[in-house]
């Protein structure tokens, strides 16, 4: 290097070195900012593609000079990539189109065309068979990376089907020869920001997965796991192989072909260990099948999963300028890949542990549940994601799980809470207004609180606390709160007269008319509680009265039947009971509204009767 | 109701007078105050000294709009080191080391709820409320962020005129489930108030709610734990919100603040309370009481029941209880449902630019910055229903006395202030008045037009020539003497405006006239004096002679009322007109020859037009004559004449108060010179005598057309505005004589003796002064 520096440079080995200082001045940057985020590199990211700009601009000085050109086309390479990496697309495409001017005027081929396919395609013929031709090949990346990042598919399509030698030429070994060459004479040859053979593989595979998350959404299925599955063996990074299994799997998925979607799920998994959507996806497709066991296995291992510190970690960490969360940001693939946030899994895991029977273990996770809603830290508190139940709702489902699991007293607390916050607020009256009105007014965050969800939710609390104490036998409280339950719920009015107090559930729009629903429903529970209450101090005409009633509210409440058989056997009313026994056990065949929240299930712990004895006394009553 | 005075006791000043941005303060037992520069200072309130200054400062490499957003940001870092535990003898934020925690742009506020640090930053469209995590050691590089919720802005029009604007974060806990000790910037609010504002979930989820007031107004909030919570709009007072706080309003319950206060920049105050059965179904309701005091705040406070905010010019008291007056007229405030805020008390303390809420129990205390940098203690007087009730303690009254007299010092400043203001603006009416003196003198001389030549201007200009040679090239010079000989001094602020252009080129108005134009402004002329300013008027070689030279006098309002107050109102005031003609601008050939010539002075262009046509007969004529006698032989090709009386030439040409060479007058018959465009000119006067013995033929000859007819002229117009004056002295001595007439015919106060005397001298005066041209 000594003779060199003896005599001036000349202006192109000037500018190529300025072009390999700031390249290699980059490469130390990342390399020492490997473990800091993305976001800190902006500032650098910034000044670099401010300092390639500027000495683009000193190069394109002068007029197109084809001694200058391949040192043009790497600045300009450069440039674009230093763009495009901070979402600068205009501006990447504006080099690109520039540079395309330029080589054209040097090869003297036609200029002119708008289009960006035609302008390439003339610009490539006319470098054809010259030391230009990979250059140019590089910023045709450049500009399907454009295309990628902003989406345009169809572009990329079009391209692939219009030049597919060229295609080949670009995911073969292009630029090989480039390589060798710089490793040989490193000084003279302008280095490159970004190895494009690096940027070639990323594009294939990204363009596989955007495409057959597009075609997915469309509904092609078929024609999108073709892609999908040939596209599993390109070399990529882990993650992006990942969410090509991934996405095969949605593909059977949508083919109802849930086991071989199991599979790939399997598969992505296998790939990337925190590939968190293949979980959930797995997880939603037991729960398709029906397997409990399996969907509660995958629920928790997806919360263990998602608590992981790595989680909230970008999936696509880069290594290199141009991300692939940068390239894959269609809004198809992002609806595909989204998973609930780890509250809401907790709450599922919980709720679906409850309702199979695994009473110890919803507890547990109910109560992690709320521990992690009073804890101080933060984590995973801030999301959008709108799944999980309201606040008051998840207290009483907790309430409801602790007093499955004979936690009376710890039930009695949380339904206290509850009461205590809504206490001062609660309206004199209310009115419940028409199922359909209510539905357009009805969004998660009205304005004001909703007053008749506020008395549900007291009611509902007041009922539990009616369940705890006649678990505890203590009858007289348990009338005390059976009947706060009764007096809260009187205030709700129906606005439209003509509606049907009394129904069935079966054929009640449970979506519509939850409100409706639930309120009758506690209304049942409360009077039926309240009867069964009565029985046990004997105050059998009280009791009779609340069982009716009960069952007026909600002709579906077995142990309102069971025990109003019981009451009329006691005053002797012996047909009659057994006319309503022999009605509830009718009943009971029928499917229960599986959307109401489970504190409002019959609870399993107060005074029960034997089924097998009350057949016992029918028989012994004989036929009539 | 309140009685006497405020106490104001300054504890320490900073002297950061003058800094454009508003000093950040974040008061306590130590006060914090950024001066908006690259320093903080400590100020702790028991020991009442300066802990620390100059303790942060800003890395040079960060960008400059970020500055205060950065020091703020090192500012909250180092509060919530001062609350641990182990810092008690030396101020923990001495041992914090500058770092960066967060890189963000266009960070308004911030505040910081236990572990989270929250930012309120605007972007493009939206207000960004950013939660990031403080990590446990501060020796992290930077803060992970938790989340961020956006709000939509308004509307473009507002996003422009509030970028500069900061906006407030307070931080609300719900009643019983609050801390202890409260951080600055956090509420402990009544619980019902809290949950049928933000909701019971938040109330539920023990959640602390962030309330934030914008620039355009709204007054929004985030429950802060809650899953799924979003930034909502609370209410909106349509103006930028300066201050947002809660207050306790009435002495019962255990602490908790019942009502939410919001004030805004032009003084809307809107109070959020609890309304009990106003719904129609019986339920609370939280209530919206608005009301406008008199802006701008620029600050506020809150103690149990008032409100303080300070408008810059004053300190005021907002009761916000409903008292015993209001309780009174409960029905009558039913009944008009809105209820109104009780009226402002003044109490006497400007310039406060920072406030914070009482430090004390017993008395009201505030703490204040004063806009000069003054950290001040404000003690506001007892009530008077309280001191009324018990007898002052000596030591009680001793204090008083101190705060009285601190008092009568905080208003002898505020007297000192108002006076010097009166001062100035005395000045300034003191200096109107000479102005509006020298207009009206001006003016009036100008209309009474009839004798120019008497009736002169007492601010007048005359002017002298003179060649000088600057850099190889002659150049005539124009001296001109402002003569102030009105009875009025000439203050700062005015301007002598002299304007020179050709006279032919006048008429012509269509052309590019070359007109110079000098202003020469000075600061005092004192009747009597004069003012002598230089000027270039031409080159030699330039021969657009003859010139004129306005010369008027400028006044400048902006210079008197400062730049805002008058932008483009000027007086101006047009002296006289002076004229530079040929003659003026000869250059003498003789050795002596760089002499000062006197330019003409009043209105020499007012000729007569019959003289004027016998003159132009004149030329022609003797012109042609010449020419066909010496056909180019020799150089003075071109020649005119003119006769006169060698009295009259005596007269014109040469005036007494020039120092001009006697060669040119009558002793001397030749002159020869240089006109000011190179051409060599002969002036010739010789005695004619045939009508009178004293007549003369001045001759004007020259090789160059110009020259001559520009000589020409100028001679012409010198012997026309002298026989002018000479016609207006006759009219002087006849009104003279006409006077003595009648003086003698009456009689009165003049003898014979005297009279002779008088008339003889008129008499003689006739002779001596014959009327004549030609």
């Amino acid at each position: 290097m000594s003779h060199k520096m003896s005599q001036p440079p000349s202006l192109l080995n000037k500018w190529i070195q300025e072009n390999n200082e700031l390249v290699n001045k980059w490469k130390q940057q990342e390399k020492g900012r490997d473990t800091v985020r993305q976001d800190h590199n902006q500032p650098h990211l910034k000044w670099c593609s401010y300092e390639f700009h500027k000495l683009l601009g000193i190069i394109q000085g002068i007029p197109p000079n084809s001694d200058y050109t391949q040192l043009e086309l790497a600045v300009v390479y450069n440039a674009g990539v230093c763009a495009t990496a901070q979402a600068q697309f205009s501006e990447a495409e504006l080099f690109l189109t520039q540079a395309a001017e330029r080589v054209l005027q040097v090869t003297g081929g036609e200029t002119g065309a708008s289009d960006p396919l035609v302008c390439w395609r003339a610009v490539l013929k006319s470098v054809e068979n010259t030391h230009l031709h990979p250059s140019v090949l590089y910023l045709v990346c450049l500009q399907w990376a454009i295309w990628l990042a902003t989406c345009q598919l169809k572009t990329i399509q079009e391209f692939q089907e219009e030049m597919p030698s060229l295609f080949e030429t670009l995911c073969g070994g292009v630029g090989d020869g480039a390589i060798s060459e710089a490793r040989s004479k490193s000084s003279n040859i302008p280095l490159m920001v970004m190895d494009p053979r690096r940027l070639i593989e990323l594009l294939q595979i990204c363009t596989s997965i955007a495409l057959g998350a597009e075609r997915l959404t469309e509904g092609q299925s078929s024609e999108a796991l073709t892609g999908l599955q040939a596209a599993s063996s390109l070399p990529a990074p882990r993650a992006l192989v990942g969410y090509t299994h991934l996405l095969s799997g949605s593909c059977l998925t949508h083919m109802r072909r849930p086991q071989m979607a199991l599979q790939c799920y399997r598969k992505a998994l296998e790939t990337d260990s925190r590939c968190v959507c293949a979980l959930y996806q797995s997880m939603l497709i037991y729960r398709q099948l029906g397997n409990t066991q399996a969907e509660i296995q995958a629920l928790r291992l997806l919360h263990s999963t998602l608590m992981l510190p790595s989680a909230t970690d970008p999936a696509l960490a880069s290594t290199h300028l141009l991300s692939p969360s940068s390239l894959l940001c269609s809004q198809s693939l992002s609806s595909l890949l989204s998973v609930p946030s780890a509250l809401s899994v907790l709450h599922s895991l919980a709720l679906k542990c409850l309702l199979c029977g695994r009473v110890s273990e919803g507890v547990e996770h109910y109560l992690d549940l709320l521990a992690v809603l009073h804890s101080e830290d933060q984590q995973g508190l801030h999301t959008q994601d709108a799944t999980i139940p309201r606040l008051p709702e998840l207290y009483l489902e907790a309430g409801a799980a602790l007093l499955m699991a004979r936690r009376p007293a710890d039930c009695l607390a949380l339904c206290s809470e509850v009461i205590s916050t809504t206490l001062e607020l609660l309206p004199e009256k209310v009115v419940l207004e028409e199922p359909e009105e209510r539905r357009e007014a009805e969004t998660r965050d009205t304005e004001g609180e909703n007053r008749v969800a506020m008395v549900l939710w007291t009611a509902a609390a007041y009922l539990l606390q009616g369940h705890c104490h006649s678990h505890l036998k203590d009858w007289k409280q348990a009338v005390t709160h059976y009947t706060r339950c009764i007096n809260l719920l009187v205030k709700v009015r129906l606005k439209k007269r003509d509606f049907q107090p009394q129904f069935s559930s079966a054929d009640m729009d449970v979506q519509r008319g939850k409100d409706l629903c639930v309120l009758q429903k506690l209304k049942g529970l409360s009077l039926a509680g309240r009867g069964i209450s009565f029985t046990q101090t004997d105050k059998l005409k009280e009791a009779l009265r609340d069982l009716q009633l009960s069952l007026q509210a909600f002709p579906e409440c077995v142990g309102a039947g069971l025990w109003c058989g019981e009451v009329l056997w006691r005053l002797s009313r012996r047909r009659e009971a057994a006319a309503c026994w022999e009605k509830t056990w009718s009943l009971t065949t029928q499917s229960l509204v599986e959307n109401l929240p489970v504190y409002l299930q019959e609870p399993q712990s107060g005074p029960l009767l034997d089924s097998a004895e009350l057949r016992h006394r029918i028989q012994e009553l004989g036929p009539t | 109701a309140m009685e006497g005075r405020c106490a104001v006791e300054t504890w320490t000043e900073f002297g950061f007078l003058g800094t454009s941005t508003t000093p950040k303060v974040r008061f306590g037992t130590d006060v914090f105050i950024c001066t908006g520069n690259d320093e903080v200072y400590v100020f702790s309130t028991h020991e009442r000294k300066l802990k620390a200054s100059n303790c942060f400062s800003v890395k040079d490499d960060l960008p400059l709009c970020c500055v205060s957003f950065s020091l703020n940001m090192t500012f909250h870092s180092c509060r919530a080191q001062s609350s641990s535990p182990d810092s008690s003898s030396i101020p923990a934020e001495l041992k914090i080391s500058e770092f960066l925690v967060i890189e963000a742009d266009g960070v308004s506020s911030l505040l910081l709820v236990g572990t989270v640090l929250l930012t309120l930053s605007q972007r493009d469209s939206s207000w960004l409320m950013t939660l990031y995590k403080t990590p446990e050691q501060t020796e992290s590089s930077s803060y992970e962020v938790l989340g961020s919720f956006s709000l939509p802005l308004v509307s473009a029009v507002v996003q422009a005129d509030t970028e500069s604007k900061t906006s407030v974060l307070i931080c609300l806990h719900c009643g019983d489930t609050a801390p202890l000790t409260l951080p600055h910037g956090h509420f402990c609010l009544e619980p019902v108030l809290f949950k049928l504002l933000f909701g019971v979930e938040a109330a539920l989820a023990k959640s602390p709610v962030i309330l934030c007031g914008l620039p355009d107004g709204r007054l929004c909030f985030l429950p802060l734990r809650l899953p799924g919570a979003r930034l909502r709009v609370l209410h909106s007072i349509e103006q930028p919100v300066v201050f947002v706080g809660a207050s306790v309003v009435t002495e019962t319950g255990p602490g908790h603040s019942q009502c939410l206060v919001a004030m805004g920049e032009q003084g809307r105050v809107v109070l959020i309370k609890t309304e009990k059965g106003r719904s129609e179904d019986g339920s609370s309701l939280a209530g919206f009481t608005e009301g406008i005091v008199s802006g701008p705040v620029q600050c506020g406070c809150l103690d149990r029941n008032c409100l303080y905010y300070s408008t810059g010019s004053d300190l005021l008291l907002l009761d916000l209880s409903e008292g015993s007056s209001g309780k009174e007229s409960k029905e009558r405030v039913e009944e008009t449902s809105r209820k109104t805020l009780q009226s402002p008390t003044s109490l006497n303390v400007s310039r406060v630019v920072a406030l914070a809420e009482p430090t004390s129990n017993t008395s009201v205390q505030l703490l204040g910055l004063s806009v000069r940098g003054q950290l001040q203690r404000i003690s506001l007087p007892a009530r008077r229903k309280d001191a009324g009730l018990s007898k002052l303690p000596s030591a009680q009254v001793g204090r008083s006395i101190r705060d009285l007299l601190s008092a009568i010092g905080d208003v002898c400043e505020r007297s000192s202030v108002l006076k010097t203001a009166i001062k100035s603006k005395n000045q300034i009416l003191r200096h109107l008045n000479q102005v509006v003196n020298i207009s009206f003198l001006l003016t009036a001389t100008n209309n009474t037009e009839d004798d120019p030549a008497i009736k002169e201007k007492p601010i007048r200009c005359h002017a002298m020539t003179s060649w000088s040679r600057l850099l190889q090239k002659d150049c005539l010079n124009l001296t001109c003497v402002l003569d102030n000989s009105s009875p009025f001094v000439l203050e700062r602020g005015w301007t002598l405006s002299v304007t020179v252009f050709p006279l032919c080129c006048s008429s012509t108005a269509g052309e590019e006239i070359s007109s110079a134009n000098f202003s020469f402004p000075f600061q005092n002329l004192n009747s009597g004096e004069t003012l002598e300013v230089l000027l270039p008027i031409a080159a030699a070689g330039d021969s657009s002679f003859p010139m004129t030279v306005n010369c008027s006098l400028i006044f400048s309002l902006s210079s008197l009322l400062g730049e805002q107050e008058a932008a483009s109102s000027n007086i101006s005031l047009p002296l006289n007109t002076l004229t530079v003609d040929w003659l003026n601008a000869l250059q003498l050939n003789s050795p002596t020859a760089r002499h000062k010539m006197v330019t003409f002075q009043p209105g020499s262009i007012t000729t007569d037009p019959i003289q004027a046509f016998i003159s132009s007969r004149q030329i022609r004529c003797s012109g042609r004559a010449d020419r066909g006698a010496e056909s180019g032989s020799r150089p003075e090709k071109y020649s005119a004449s003119v006769r006169v009386s060698s009295e009259l030439l005596k007269d014109s040409l040469v005036l007494k108060n020039s120092n001009l060479d006697p060669k040119i007058s009558l002793s001397s018959l030749t002159v020869h010179a240089c006109g000011p465009n190179g051409a060599t000119v002969k002036l010739t006067a010789k005695k004619v005598g045939i009508v009178f013995s004293d007549e003369l033929e001045v001759q004007v000859e020259s090789s160059s057309m110009t020259a001559v007819c520009g000589l020409h002229h100028a001679v012409l117009s010198r012997i026309q505005v002298q026989t002018h004056t000479h016609t207006v002295r006759l009219n002087t001595i006849f009104r003279e004589v006409q006077q003595n007439q009648i003086s003698g015919a009456l009689g009165v106060g003049m003898t014979a003796g005297q009279m002779n005397p008088g008339l003889l001298s008129v008499y003689q005066e006739l002779r001596q002064n014959p009327l004549l041209i030609i």
